[in-house]
């Protein structure tokens, strides 16, 4: 026999807990054992709650003169009998529950992406990223190099971080085998591959920008809040393979050791501008480019605006005499 | 010339008349050991000395120049009690060994001098004498080198140095630290000069007398000035100095010197002494020349701030080796490099504070910088740094650095600008 409907029992967050069909009225729900639905909250009576249809049809819910009574919808209002439509959710002792009827409509059927994930992180693409990275180590060393340099110095100076990176990505690889009985070590190495090209792009973006206008702190905000946010997905990423976490909760955890991370290099930073040092801090980033692309202000207007410079002076020399 | 010499030394003697009862009889020629013996009681050692230890800070000499007993001395000797007026006292030892409490009546921070005042009534006093000297004059100097005791130095009157802030007289003769303050006396007894500074070997500076006359007619009439209200009148006397020293600095006439493709300014007055070097190395895949100006002098404000120094540096670097890219690793770096030594501490500046921009001068772009920090304890001095580097060539570049130190931001401004507009170049 078909199911009439269903009461589902809801956490507080309104995810279902348990699902209970039932196939004939009347519907007892308490904590007595006689109930079709047994519930183990102290504050539901034994004979708590009952459903059935009235003369009219309507589905009602009845509060058998229990001791907490029927509350609305999770609602804070006390009922003696509740009409119950397909969704309706109602509360007896601390126990959160819904009626769900048989034609109750569903959540569109999600795409199962995992396929097309594992293909993303296949050992293919994890020697592609790895070959990618290497390559630009390779011409980061070759271009930060002002002297003549050899192959073998290009091949070599790279290795210490190709080390770092390959010893990074066994540590994930470590965790995943004892969490979840899997080393997924390809998969980890494409994740920190892909971060590495992430932040050296930003790095390279924000220095052009912070050569073109000078005026904002390109460098600063990126390396601050960019560098968080690539390292958030990094252990989002990580965290994929190492954890049976929910995406919900891998992205909690990813935002909070980002913006640990980001707060702690902030915090480290004010330290340091608060800090006397006899050192000149400015950012003189020179790039080969025709002048005619790069903004500029006139002398008059780099005068002008040192006035400000001024002021802040004043303002550091008066906190710094008023100091204890 | 010889008729000239007497006459001038006549109309001293008639000059100084008033002044001849207090100098014991001068024998027709002095030597070395009559000297000393004659006027060393006048000459004092002059300690400044820490309250709370009761242990000397500095040390220097000074010589009573008047019946009333005033002493003259240097600044840098007595700066520390003017920066600190509540931790030091100054404390004055003659020949003898006795010991009095001096206080200070007035400072010449730009002369480096000092005068000083204490209770006691001298026996006798040197008189200065702002006569010009003539070159090779045997002069005696007197003062305590490093706490040795009173001592005699003989040497010679070289004439007033060229390249300097403010008059010295180049004195041929070994000048050591804590003679600082001291008399330099002609074979007469009277004053030319007080010692102020050495670079070894027996090169030697003193401060012109008749600063140190310019300086007691100030303070004839001063009573008991506060101590702390030196520090103000310091920063007063720098700031009205700057008008004399950077007035046509980096202006239309300074002279210009080729660097590449570049015409920097050089040697912008007599009192600059510029430098040029050149790198070009097998091993090196560019090459570097430079050319540098400092200013012979500086105004020395505390042991570790100074006025008046004014140094620049440009260096064109250059390559037909590397690539752009490559090239600008290195033309970054050295615009990046901190080349103007900077010190100082917590309780007397404040950090530095930047400004960068990209700027258009009439020749084309430069990125520039210009970073500033003020002095403390001296409202209205500031040191600045102003940087330039040129854009727009991606095999060669210009970096050059202007250090300017102990000026009113004003004048950094307006030197700077001048500096800037003095860099060009033709593609």
């Amino acid at each position: 026999m078909a199911p009439l409907g269903y009461i589902e029992i809801l956490d507080a967050k309104g995810h279902v807990i348990e699902r209970h069909g039932f196939e004939a009225w009347p519907l007892n729900i308490g904590r007595a054992y006689s109930n079709q639905i047994i519930l183990n909250d102290p504050y539901v009576c034994p004979m708590h709650l009952a459903i059935a249809p009235d003369e009219q049809g309507r589905l009602m819910a009845r509060d058998l003169d229990s001791i907490n009574g029927l509350r609305d919808g999770g609602a804070q209002a006390r009922v003696p009998t509740l009409e119950l439509q397909s969704g309706t959710q109602f509360r007896i002792g601390r126990t959160l529950l819904r009626y769900c009827s048989i034609d109750h409509p569903l959540t569109p059927t999600a795409l199962d992406r995992s396929e097309k994930v594992s293909r993303l992180v296949s050992p293919y693409t994890s020697i592609g990223v790895g070959l990618f990275v290497l390559a630009m180590f390779c011409l980061d060393a070759y271009l930060s190099s002002i002297e003549r340099v050899k192959f073998v110095n290009i091949i070599s100076d790279p290795l210490p971080m190709i080390s770092i990176v390959l010893g990074w990505a066994g540590l994930w690889a470590l965790a995943s085998r004892i969490v979840v009985s899997a080393f997924h070590f390809p998969q980890h190495l494409t994740i920190a591959g892909t971060a590495i090209v992430a932040n050296t792009s930003l790095r390279v973006l924000s220095e052009w920008l912070e050569f073109l206008f000078p005026v904002v702190p390109v460098l600063w905000s990126t390396a601050l809040f960019g560098s968080g946010v690539i390292l958030a997905a990094l252990v989002y990423g990580h965290l994929g393979f190492a954890s049976p976490l929910s995406r919900r909760s891998r992205l909690w955890a990813a935002l909070a050791i980002s913006i640990a991370m980001v707060g702690m290099n902030a915090i480290n930073d004010y330290a340091a501008r608060v800090k006397f040092s006899t050192v000149m801090d400015y950012d003189g980033i020179l790039k080969p480019v025709d002048g005619g692309f790069v903004p500029a202000v006139s002398v008059e207007q780099f005068f002008e605006s040192s006035e400000k410079l001024k002021t802040e002076l004043n303002k550091l020399a008066h906190k710094a005499k008023a100091a204890p | 010339m010889k008729s000239n010499y007497y006459i001038a030394a006549l109309t001293l003697f008639l000059t100084l008349a008033p002044a001849r009862n207090s100098l014991p009889a001068q024998p027709a020629r002095a030597t070395t050991p009559e000297i000393f013996k004659q006027f060393s009681e006048h000459v004092v050692k002059v300690e400044v000395v820490e309250t709370g230890s009761a242990a000397k800070a500095s040390l220097g000499t000074g010589f009573f120049a008047d019946g009333r007993g005033r002493i003259v001395t240097n600044y840098h000797v007595i700066s520390k009690l003017i920066h600190s007026p509540e931790r030091y006292r100054i404390e004055i030892t003659d020949v003898a060994g006795q010991r009095d409490v001096a206080t200070v009546l007035g400072v010449d921070v730009v002369y480096d001098l000092a005068v000083l005042r204490s209770e006691r009534r001298p026996k006798g006093f040197l008189t200065l004498d702002s006569k010009t000297v003539e070159q090779g004059t045997r002069l005696y100097s007197l003062g305590h080198p490093r706490d040795l005791g009173l001592t005699i130095v003989e040497g010679t009157h070289n004439g007033l140095l060229k390249h300097t802030l403010y008059p010295k007289i180049h004195f041929t003769g070994s000048l050591n630290p804590g003679m600082s303050g001291g008399p330099t006396l002609i074979q007469a007894g009277r004053v030319v000069g007080i010692n102020v500074a050495t670079e070894g070997n027996q090169i030697s500076f003193l401060v012109p007398a008749e600063r140190a006359v310019a300086l007691l007619e100030k303070t004839a009439s001063a009573a008991n000035p506060n101590p702390a209200s030196f520090l103000a009148e310091v920063g007063e006397q720098i700031l009205a100095n700057q008008t004399r020293y950077l007035a046509g600095m980096f202006d239309v006439s300074t002279p210009r010197v080729a660097l590449g493709p570049y015409d920097v300014p050089t040697k912008p007055t007599e009192f600059f002494q510029c430098w040029a070097d050149a790198v070009r190395r097998k091993e090196l895949a560019y090459a570097s020349v430079s050319h540098g100006c400092t200013s012979d002098d500086y105004i020395f404000v505390s042991s570790e701030q100074s006025s008046g120094i004014v140094n620049f540096f440009h260096q064109l670097l250059s390559t037909d080796e590397l690539n752009p890219l490559r090239f600008f690793m290195l033309y970054s770096s050295q615009f990046q490099a901190a080349n103007a030594a900077v010190f100082g501490n917590e309780e007397e500046v404040t950090p530095f504070r930047c400004q960068t921009r990209n700027v258009n001068s009439d020749t084309g772009k430069l990125k520039t910088v210009l970073c500033a920090r003020q002095y403390l304890k001296l409202p209205g001095l500031y040191d600045a740094v102003f940087k330039a580097a040129t854009l727009g060539s991606r095999n060669a570049g210009l970096v050059s650095t202007l250090s300017l130190s102990g000026i009113s931001f004003d004048n950094a401004q307006t030197v700077s600008r001048r500096y800037l507009e003095n860099i060009k170049w033709h593609r």
